[in-house]
């Protein structure tokens, strides 16, 4: 490391490593859970190109088939880069804009179900896509705000230990 | 800032070539121009989730059921029929079903067909028809009655395979699809076969 560090407390330097090995442990989980959920839709893309369409985000079919046979491989493409440490603020970039969305057409989604079905807001069910079937939309929300959270932490930098290269452009 | 929107640029383009490469080469790949849901007027799109039971209960898949009118009525559109769960037993209990007279398509995937198919059903898989067409398709030809299904339901592959079928040359009087598809089967104490076709191995009915 060609860094210059001040003298630090070691109170103050404990606190830093544990916020280090946290920001590890979240690039890691981030990382296996995106990786595992991208490569489970590329198995099944039909499965994931009819689940898009339920959205009604798009009506060109090339434009519908292409967020369904690219996505799944994009997602698994940024969980290889947050395990690997290549990239990583670019990649969970990439995990917020396809999370924030996303996010936000299940919610549209969620509330036009309940209203035709006259079901209260937690008791919506549906298969969103994310690559775990049926889930109930509340918990599904609630999991998706927390993954914004912790990609939007990683965006902040540290926990530079055991990456392949954090930064591609040049070392902060 | 900068550095980490140019980062995030680096990885949108990189790992947008990257896929699209991956879905051209793997097997299970979509293609990007085929129109996968032709004249496409989606079933019931908020009211019918993936959490109510299949629309027909077993063996009366009666015409009582909105989604199964509207289904109906879509095939109609369309010159295809509705096959009701009785008119489906008689079929595969008709003797002309040894002699591919009558033929029942699995309009699934490799992985539901494998895991159960009504006996001795040729699979159609709709999302990757080159891989069953040539063979199936002559056989289409010299049936006089073919009942397409898949899981039921909300489920469209069989709607979609039937007129995938009709626009390849099969006659449209000759399709039928089989809406409770095999979720009703299941529940009505239909045979199930399991792995490949005619492997004679059967699977208990669901209770």
């Amino acid at each position: 490391m060609s860094e210059v560090q001040k003298p630090e407390s070691p109170a103050r330097f404990g606190k830093q490593r544990i916020l280090d090995a946290a920001k590890i442990l979240t690039r890691w989980i981030l990382g296996a859970l995106f990786l595992y959920l991208g490569l489970k839709k590329t198995m099944h893309p039909e499965a994931f190109l009819k689940l898009v369409r339920q959205y009604d985000m798009v009506s060109n079919p090339m434009l519908l088939n292409a967020i369904a046979a690219g996505l799944p491989w994009f997602e698994t493409f940024c969980g290889l880069l947050l395990l690997t440490g290549v990239a990583v603020r670019g990649a969970a970039l990439m995990l917020l804009a396809m999370l924030i969305p996303f996010t936000l057409l299940i919610l549209k989604r969620a509330l036009a179900v309940a209203s035709a079905q006259a079901l209260a807001f937690c008791a919506v069910k549906f298969d969103c896509g994310c690559g775990m079937g049926e889930v109930l939309i509340c918990h599904k929300l609630v999991e998706n705000c927390v993954l914004m959270l912790l990609a939007g932490w990683l965006l902040t930098g540290g926990g530079r230990q055991f990456c392949a290269r954090f930064t591609v452009f040049k070392r902060a | 800032v900068k550095s980490v929107l140019l980062e995030g640029l680096l990885v949108a383009f990189i790992g947008a070539v990257l896929a699209f490469a991956a879905n051209a080469l793997s097997p299970n790949g979509l293609s990007l121009t085929r129109d996968y849901f032709p004249g496409a007027e989606r079933p019931h799109p908020l009211a019918a989730p993936a959490t109510r039971p299949a629309a027909a209960t077993a063996g009366t898949n009666t015409t009582q059921n909105p989604a199964t009118e509207a289904l109906a009525a879509r095939l109609e559109a369309k010159g295809l029929h509705l096959a009701q769960g009785t008119q489906v037993q008689e079929l595969f209990h008709d003797p002309r079903r040894d002699q591919n007279l009558v033929l029942f398509i699995d309009a699934r995937n490799d992985e539901h067909y494998q895991e159960g198919h009504i006996p001795g059903a040729y699979q159609l898989d709709y999302y990757h028809p080159e891989n069953y067409l040539p063979a199936l398709l002559p056989l289409c030809q010299a049936a006089q009655q073919i009942v397409v299904y898949c899981n039921g339901g909300d489920c469209e592959d069989s709607e979609l395979a039937a007129t995938m079928l009709r626009d390849v040359g099969v006659p449209a009087e000759k399709l039928l699809v089989y809406g409770g598809g095999i979720t009703e089967c299941d529940k009505s104490g239909f045979p199930i076969e399991i792995n490949s076709r005619n492997s004679g191995k059967l699977r208990a009915a669901a209770k």
